[in-house]
């Protein structure tokens, strides 16, 4: 009896070993995660997009991979260095064998590396980065990015001030007098130029334009400039420290406006600015691709409002946080369409995940507005567009902090708020 | 160019008279440093750096008092500066100035990912603003006075301990000849050692006031250490008064320069002013013959 029974189970654990060795062999795609984990972009929005992206292929792999492959992350640390993010993409490539890259917040670590991936014939997808010159002109084939593009942050909030100068401020649009300042790199000389080509059409006085290094020591000069220029908005895209510099500085030297419109980066990390400024981080306004937890689900795909909240629930467990930034959810958007979306396709139609089947994936992505968490839909521009390999179909929002909250404000199909326009009195920037 | 004569340009002239104040400052403890022990500390801004934590640990976790929370900042970089030179300069002391700055360049990035580690890699503050102080429409902030009067006295204290007290005193004759001081009996170990608290408190005090007007985050020190590094090379490397005036010319370069074009221009105005100086100069203005 004994003999049987150790018979038996010797059959069963047999059986058990025969039915876990596919298992163990699960076939894998290896995906090189490059973002800035440590250095000033680390708490400028990076490490949130990167707890976005792993809690992205966490999720998938707990359902069972993608068609049989299971997403296994090679994750690198840019270090908020151009170099080091050109030397991690390349190491990833040729020493990791990784099938593809994924990730990149810096636009100034994003144009040099998406040229140099696609110029391997290697297959990468961009998930933060938005500097429109990554892809402009450049007719680049293996490298695609969903994520909204700097022409668009930049037109973005003029178009929201053209929208309320009238009914807000009480003004004609051209006598809205505005500044535009920035950081020096692709991002901020991105946006700026989207600023510039679409306030000046929308007939609006530029006042004061300059780009200064997201490292300087000291802004006062600029501040000066805008004190003697005296805009009635100032658009300004920076990083950190810069824009807390900024805003210090400009406390201390009574520089005054009726609104404040940051575009991402250091302007989306609201639980930073309410920590270092208090109440007068509020009314700031903000424009990134809409942190998805302020959408409403019903406006979504079914089912898309549940993923949403499983992400919110686990960045807030794995970071303490209490609000969720948009970086978040761009590094969480990104990376879910295209496990749910571009990979099945690749396996399943193209015959695999090397660049080429993913590549023709991409290029077949086809996801109407409601199909991702953060609203916008997904179609990629083909090879001979101006902006081959970007989204034809993102779009911006214009945010808004009230009382430590994000509310969106812009546009009129999803705005949460009334603007709240201009500075009211008594607050530390009105005049 | 946008460079009329008007408030807005006197302004500009004064706070670059104020943000003259804290690059002194920081330029006060490298040239003290290097006088006496001949030796360029590369991580210098990485040690205000420490200080700056410490403050923000000390009052923010420990929940000290702000003023007690310097006190000790001062107290760790001070510490700090002796444990540098007794760990990292003094073995490296009789070696080719090239073998120095590696090891201080060494240093630079261990404390950089060594605050990494242990703080993370949030922007912090301390949540202290002192706010302005306005006359015939021109602002000032009280932060940027509060470091000018600290950086003028800091120097007038430092003036008279070298120059009053036997320490001093032994301190600058060190300074002028190494080889034969210990001959006359003084113990340049203890010396030097001295020097790297003093160069050290420096730091702290820089840091004491640098935590009020920045963010700290590991990296802080890339964004002062290369100018305060110019401006003890154009003051003449080890002279304090020297690096004190560069600190000046410097600021109105980057205020006025700022003020006038762009503020990039500024930067690139003063590193062009720089590299002619050095040019005519290689001492540096008020350096020694080389």
């Amino acid at each position: 009896m004994l003999k049987l029974t150790t018979g038996a189970l010797a059959l069963g654990l047999a059986a058990l070993l025969g039915a876990a060795g596919p298992a163990a062999a699960q076939k894998e795609i290896k995906i090189g995660v490059i973002y800035d984990l440590t250095g000033p972009f680390a708490a400028g929005g990076s490490k949130a997009a990167a707890v976005g992206t792993q809690i992205a292929i966490d999720m998938i792999n707990e359902k069972g991979g993608v068609e049989g492959y299971k997403v296994v992350p090679v994750n690198a640390d840019a270090q908020s260095k151009g170099d080091v993010a050109i030397n991690e993409a390349e190491r990833l490539l040729n020493d990791a064998k990784v099938d593809m890259l994924m990730g990149v917040f810096s636009s100034a670590h994003c144009v040099p590396m998406a040229a140099k991936v696609d110029a391997a014939k290697k297959f990468m997808w961009a998930n933060v980065c938005v500097a429109s010159a990554v892809f402009k002109d450049k007719n680049l084939k293996y490298v695609f990015r969903g994520q909204v593009h700097s022409d668009q942050f930049g037109e973005a909030s003029c178009q929201f001030i053209a929208d309320n100068a009238k009914s807000k401020l009480g003004m004609d649009v051209k006598d809205v007098r505005v500044a535009i300042i920035h950081e020096d790199g692709p991002y901020g000389a991105g946006v700026a130029k989207g600023n510039k080509e679409k306030c000046e059409s929308l007939g609006m006085k530029i006042v004061h334009e300059e780009g200064y290094a997201a490292t300087s020591t000291d802004l006062s000069a600029l501040v000066t400039k805008l004190r003697r220029a005296s805009p009635d908005v100032i658009l300004h895209t920076g990083y950190n420290p810069d824009i807390t510099l900024f805003l210090r500085q400009s406390k201390d030297a009574g520089l005054k406006w009726k609104a404040l419109i940051g575009h991402g980066a250091g302007y989306g990390q609201i639980d930073k600015l309410m920590a270092t400024f208090g109440k007068d981080a509020d009314y700031i306004y903000n424009v990134d691709p809409v942190a998805a937890q302020l959408l409403d689900p019903k406006t979504l795909k079914p089912g898309l409002g549940d993923i949403t909240a499983e992400m919110v629930k686990r960045y807030k467990a794995q970071t303490g946080a209490s609000e969720v930034p948009p970086h978040a959810s761009m590094g969480f958007n990104q990376s879910w369409y295209f496990f749910t979306d571009v990979l099945p396709r690749a396996i399943k139609t193209h015959g695999g995940i090397d660049p080429e089947a993913l590549r023709k994936a991409a290029l077949e992505t086809d996801i109407p507005e409601g199909g991702t968490i953060q609203g916008y839909g997904v179609k990629f521009n083909p090879p001979g567009h101006p902006m081959a390999g970007q989204n034809a179909r993102s779009s911006p929002v214009v945010m808004q902090y009230i009382g430590g909250e994000t509310k969106i404000a812009w546009p009129t199909a999803l705005k949460t708020i009334d603007p709240v326009l201009p500075l009211p009195k008594g607050h530390t920037y009105a005049r | 160019m946008d460079c009329a004569l008007d408030i807005f340009f006197l302004e500009a002239v004064l706070n670059g008279l104020l943000l003259a104040g804290l690059l002194a400052l920081l330029a006060l403890g490298l040239n003290l440093v290097f006088g006496v022990i001949d030796v360029v500390w590369i991580c210098y801004a990485e040690l205000v750096m420490v200080g700056m934590y410490a403050i923000f640990h000390f009052h923010k976790v420990v929940g000290l008092p702000l003023p007690v929370a310097m006190a000790l900042g001062i107290l760790v970089v001070a510490v700090a500066g002796v444990i540098l030179h007794a760990v990292v300069i003094r073995p490296v002391l009789d070696t080719p100035p090239i073998n120095q700055l590696l090891v201080t360049g060494g240093v630079l990035f261990f404390l950089q990912a060594a605050a990494t580690m242990a703080f993370g890699v949030e922007f912090k503050n301390i949540g202290v603003q002192l706010g302005s102080v306005s006359f015939a429409d021109m602002y000032f902030s009280w932060n940027r006075i509060l470091t000018f009067v600290v950086a003028l006295a800091i120097v007038l204290v430092l003036w008279q301990f070298l120059r009053r007290t036997f320490v001093g005193t032994a301190i600058r004759a060190v300074s002028q000849d190494r080889q034969i001081m210990p001959l006359m009996g003084v113990d340049t170990r203890q010396i030097y050692l001295i020097t790297s608290a003093i160069g050290g408190g420096l730091a702290g005090l820089a840091a004491t006031l640098m935590v009020l007007q920045f963010d700290i985050y590991p990296q802080i020190g890339l964004q002062f250490g290369p100018l305060v590094f110019m401006i003890c090379v154009l003051g003449g490397l080890g002279s304090m008064v020297g690096g004190f005036v560069a600190a000046f010319i410097i600021a109105q370069f980057i205020t006025i320069g700022g003020s006038c074009f762009a503020t990039e221009w500024g930067y690139a105005v003063a590193f062009l002013f720089f590299m002619v100086i050095i040019f005519i100069r290689p001492q540096g203005l008020f350096g020694g013959k080389v």
